[in-house]
């Protein structure tokens, strides 16, 4: 059975008819076309889907669309203006966090929650904070230095 | 980007030049193959056998037909009956490998196996109908082990194999029976390997295009070799007789003699390496399953009289690590449902699936014998192996490929007068077995934890005795006692030198005084080995005589009318950074900056073909080489027509920037779009590539070794069996470096699944091969918590080559498991003899808990 549902994402209000079962991750993907939000695991270990939902980050792997009527989302598509860079990918960049990068949507949007939360975290208060989310390319290091760096543009101590 | 606008008179090699790649992967337009979801595609969903082993009785599609939003049901078997099965493609001397086709529709042999497919609106509707399927098993014992696979009564899984024997293989090198009889002792240690799984964090995954109207084939892909892929799509859905097909080609003119053309320039091209090779092999596999040929000559004359082949395509993919190398079985059934239903379907792999089929690797089990002398020296190897090789044959390789490579690697950078390995392979009832980065690394697990067995033994370091045994570049051109030849690459002994001169060791008598105290316990683990990388030419020679053929890369290079600067790629990037280092390369090269050069990847139409695409880590030494190789002749051909439009001498062009000019007067430059307007010109083209240079390549004379030493200095919480790693150093040596961060972050990812191999990750099966270990929740991947910050030392040994690059991608994942368990066991002082070591483990091996 489907479901009217209106939430914002990215800044844009989308009203979409659901069925109940749908995960959002897959409504973000199939619907909305914003194919940045990448699936994993699809039983929320591995973070990959990781997308803001009031500000907080969430698994959309987890998520029933509907659950998100009202909501207010963003995807890694609304981190960047266009082409440009947030100082959090601009530091990813920086830093050559990724190698093939189906992770990073996930890790980008984590960070993004981790630092609004706490804008000037110890290497080991980022590990831990990133333990939700998997790299299996990495090793890790380049990201945990990719949020230091990302500390430092937006403390503006780099540019 | 701050790297792309570097100018080419730094000189982007050497440079961590930032990544073009992320320039899409961070903003989240990234194209992996579910992000390709054509109009109106369908989505398929395989029903997967729930028990490791048993026969089908019976199969009931009627309701799961019926279902809303299903548009059609395959049966295993109606899947079966318009395919080819997979076939040995290049069997070793001793081995049978099964044939069998793409679904289980008599039998199925592991858990997961596919038996029916679904295709239906939408996934969920997919999914729903999957569990309306009714399947009538009939169930058999499973085979859950080795030991299991080797019994006598053990139920068998391929009725032409002897028991569950695939391959039997013994090769000797030098005298051993004499060598053991003259040494004074012979140490003896059984070591066993546990199944790991690669776990790329995208899965498996095709989606298949079909042109209404051509019926032409699109498959967008996550494989490592599209061009395998395409040619085992093309010859494995060949559904009509030979004679129909022989009747076809003969009459299609056009058809043969390009066909006949091809094969000519093949043959002449790989002359020396067809005449090596010996089939002895195939006639042991024909000897077992004569069907072969039946089904060799059936694909082979259906490929001559194909019409059209089947583009492949990957532009993103999600990681591999060699699982996305084998062919995906699924590939060939969602091709056919595409076929028979005229419309595109699409099958993207879950990670249960992926868990459970999506590849495995390095269930292994060594008795290893070393004869050595009281004074620590080594004088003879003989090691018996065996491989959990699991239900099915990954095509083309698989297990097949691990003891091919153990033969030439085993005895590693150490002198030994003679060296014997039985390698077999045995079926069970689990998962396929796939190359997994450095599909041969417990080679090295193997000899460097007997090393540090043996200097237990005789009461010395283990530094000693690699340091005693160890061969250096100077023992060159002397070949390894497996046939390889040494050559100045040759830099183990370097980078074991150079980190044993990093580890403090009175520091670290302390700390493991001070560990003591807090009821911890701190211990050493040093490793060795070396790879070739691309190796020696000849290196694929000592493997299996003519296999060179199958390892040559070629490439392409463009100059376009407009003066755009083209590199086609036949290798296939899953975040090897592939674009971004070519561009390095190439930009140097034409003096340009790194924006002036387009690097065309992933597509089977503008590559050309490679039977391997990106693995074996040749992404630099191959890859990167014909880059280099075939930029270098155009960059030739430009210098000429710019010396006779500047109308100076040819050594005196220079190119900075992108400007063309003679020495010293580089205001009266031209540049390339003006090289190409005038190259158009004299050869009279209005469109296409001005300058066009392609070449095969085969980095002879200019490959060599890969070369490194890892650390790892371990701390064990002996109330809780947890293990940290205070520290972890590489030293390496892959020759000059294209960009260091690349390569740092290949050297650190490979460590990390090595830390993930020995303390978090097993594909778990019980004795009856049912599959433990089939979500996230159970198979752990090392999470930032796990993984301690990694060091680095590069050592850049040079050589004369015109082409050096060095293959560094699988070294990481080589070292690690040895390092760490050699720690443990120092830590611990007792030898550890398995390479999985949860807490619980580490807790039985300090004596505090026990196996029972």
């Amino acid at each position: 059975m489907s479901h009217s549902i209106t939430f914002t994402i990215n800044g844009e209000s989308t009203t979409l008819d659901v069925e109940a079962r749908r995960s959002l991750a897959d409504v973000i993907r199939e619907d909305i076309r914003l194919t940045g939000t990448h699936l994993g695991c699809e039983h929320g270990v591995c973070g990959a889907c990781t997308i803001l939902l009031g500000g907080q980050p969430a698994r959309a792997c987890l998520m029933l669309a509907v659950q998100a009527d009202g909501a207010t989302i963003i995807t890694i598509e609304g981190l960047s203006d266009g082409d440009k860079m947030h100082p959090i990918q601009k530091a990813m960049h920086e830093a050559m966090s990724f190698q093939c990068a189906f992770c990073a949507p996930g890790f980008l949007m984590s960070t993004v929650a981790l630092l609004e939360e706490n804008p000037n975290p110890t290497a080991d208060e980022i590990r831990e904070e990133l333990s939700g989310n998997l790299c299996r390319c990495t090793g890790y290091q380049s990201i945990v230095d990719g949020v230091e760096t990302a500390v430092r543009i937006i403390r503006g101590d780099e540019s | 980007m701050a790297g792309s606008t570097q100018t080419s008179g730094l000189g982007f090699v050497g440079q961590s030049v930032k990544r073009v790649e992320d320039e899409r992967f961070l903003i989240g337009k990234g194209q992996f193959v579910a992000d390709v979801m054509p109009d109106g595609v369908l989505h398929a969903v395989f029903v997967r056998s729930p028990y490791p082993h048993a026969t089908i009785a019976g199969i009931d599609v009627g309701e799961a037909t019926r279902h809303p939003g299903v548009v059609r049901v395959f049966t295993g078997q109606e899947l079966n009956a318009v395919t080819q099965p997979f076939v040995p493609l290049a069997p070793q001397p001793g081995s049978y490998t099964p044939i069998y086709h793409a679904m289980a529709a008599e039998k199925v042999r592991h858990i997961g196996d596919p038996v029916a497919l679904v295709v239906a609106e939408s996934r969920h509707v997919a999914e729903d109908a999957a569990e309306l399927v009714v399947v009538d098993y009939d169930m058999l014992d499973g085979v859950g082990s080795i030991d299991r696979a080797l019994a006598a009564d053990a139920p068998q899984l391929w009725d032409r194999a002897d028991g569950n024997m695939l391959s039997d293989a013994t090769d000797t090198y030098g005298p051993v029976d004499e060598v053991f009889a003259a040494a004074d002792r012979v140490v003896s240690i059984t070591l066993d390997s546990h199944r790991q799984a690669n776990q790329s964090m995208e899965t498996r995954g095709t989606v298949v295009e079909i042109d209404k109207v051509t019926g032409h084939l699109t498959v967008h892909n996550t494989s490592q070799g599209p061009h395998v892929l395409k040619w085992a799509i093309a010859a494995q859905t060949v559904s009509q007789g030979r004679l129909k097909s022989l009747w076809g080609f003969m009459r299609n003119t056009s058809r043969r003699k390009a066909f006949f053309r091809a094969a000519n320039t093949f043959r002449k091209a790989n002359k020396d390496d067809l005449k090596g090779q010996d089939n002895a092999g195939m006639k042991g596999q024909l000897k077992k399953d004569r069907s072969l040929l039946r089904y060799m000559t059936r694909m082979g004359f259906g490929l001559l009289a194909a019409e059209s082949f089947p583009t492949v395509t990957s532009v993103d993919i999600g990681g591999g690590f060699g699982a996305k190398g084998p062919i995906a079985r699924e590939d060939i059934p969602v091709v056919v449902a595409a076929m028979s239903l005229g419309r595109s379907v699409q099958w993207i792999e879950d990670r249960v699936e992926n868990l459970s089929d999506g590849g495995q690797a390095r269930e292994e089990r060594f008795h290893v014998d070393v004869a050595v002398n009281n004074d620590g020296t080594l004088k003879g190897l003989r090691v018996d192996a065996l491989i959990d090789g699991g239900a099915y044959p990954a095509f083309p390789f698989g297990a097949n490929l691990i003891g091919t490579l153990w033969k030439v690697y085993m005895p590693g950078p150490y002198h030994f007068e003679a060296f014997q390995l039985r390698s077999r392979i045995v079926a069970t009832n689990k998962g396929r077995v796939v190359p997994y980065r450095g599909p041969w690394a417990n080679e090295t697990w193997m000899r460097e934890r007997t090393i540090d067995a043996v200097a237990a033994e005789l009461g010395m370091d283990p530094a000693d005795i690699r340091s005693k045994n160890m061969m250096t570049e100077d023992d060159a051109p002397a070949a390894f006692i497996t046939g390889p030849t040494i050559d100045e690459t040759m830099s183990t002994r370097k980078t074991f030198d150079r980190a044993l001169e990093m580890i403090d060791r009175d520091q670290l008598a302390r700390d493991k005084a001070d560990a003591e105290s807090r009821n911890h316990r701190i211990g050493l683990g040093i490793a060795s080995y070396h790879e070739a990388a691309p190796g020696p030419p000849n290196f694929a020679d000592s493997i299996s005589p003519g296999s060179g053929v199958l390892l040559k890369e070629d490439g392409r290079a463009t100059i376009e009318i407009d003066g755009r600067i083209v590199m086609y790629t036949s290798q296939v990037p899953h975040g090897q950074s592939h674009q971004t280092t070519y561009k390095q390369i190439v930009a140097d090269e034409f003096g340009v900056s790194m924006e002036d050069v387009e690097v065309i990847w992933g597509n089977t139409d503008t590559s050309q073909f490679s039977f391997i695409g990106t693995g074996g880590s040749r992404g630099g030494p191959l890859g990167g080489g014909v880059m280099r190789a075939t930029a270098r002749e155009i960059r030739e051909q430009v210098d000429e027509l710019a010396a006779e439009m500047l109308e100076a001498a040819v050594e005196d062009i220079t190119i900075v920037d992108g400007n063309i000019h003679v020495s010293g007067t580089p205001a009266q430059g031209i540049s390339y779009a003006d090289i190409a307007t005038e190259a158009a010109k004299r050869a009279s083209v209005t469109a296409g590539p001005v300058f066009d240079v392609d070449l095969k390549y085969e980095g002879v004379g200019n490959g060599g070794w890969s070369c490194a030493t890892h650390v790892a200095i371990v701390d064990i919480d002996l109330d809780t069996g947890q293990v940290t790693i205070p520290r972890y150093l590489v030293v390496e040596d892959c020759g000059p470096i294209i960009n260091p961060a690349v390569v740092d972050g290949q050297i650190r990812g490979g460590v990390a699944q090595g830390i993930g191999a020995v303390f978090y990750e097993k594909a778990f099966y019980d004795d009856d091969a049912n599959l433990l270990s089939a979500t996230y929740m159970d198979y752990l991947i090392p999470t930032a918590m796990e993984i301690p910050k990694i060091e680095i030392e590069h050592l850049e040994t040079l050589t004369e080559g015109e082409n050096d690059f060095r293959g560094v991608g699988e070294g990481g994942m080589i070292g690690a498991p040895a390092t760490l368990t050699n720690a443990v066991s120092d830590a611990l002082g007792v030898q550890v003899t398995t390479q999985y070591l949860p807490p619980s483990t580490i807790l039985e091996l300090a004596g505090i808990i026990s196996p029972d």
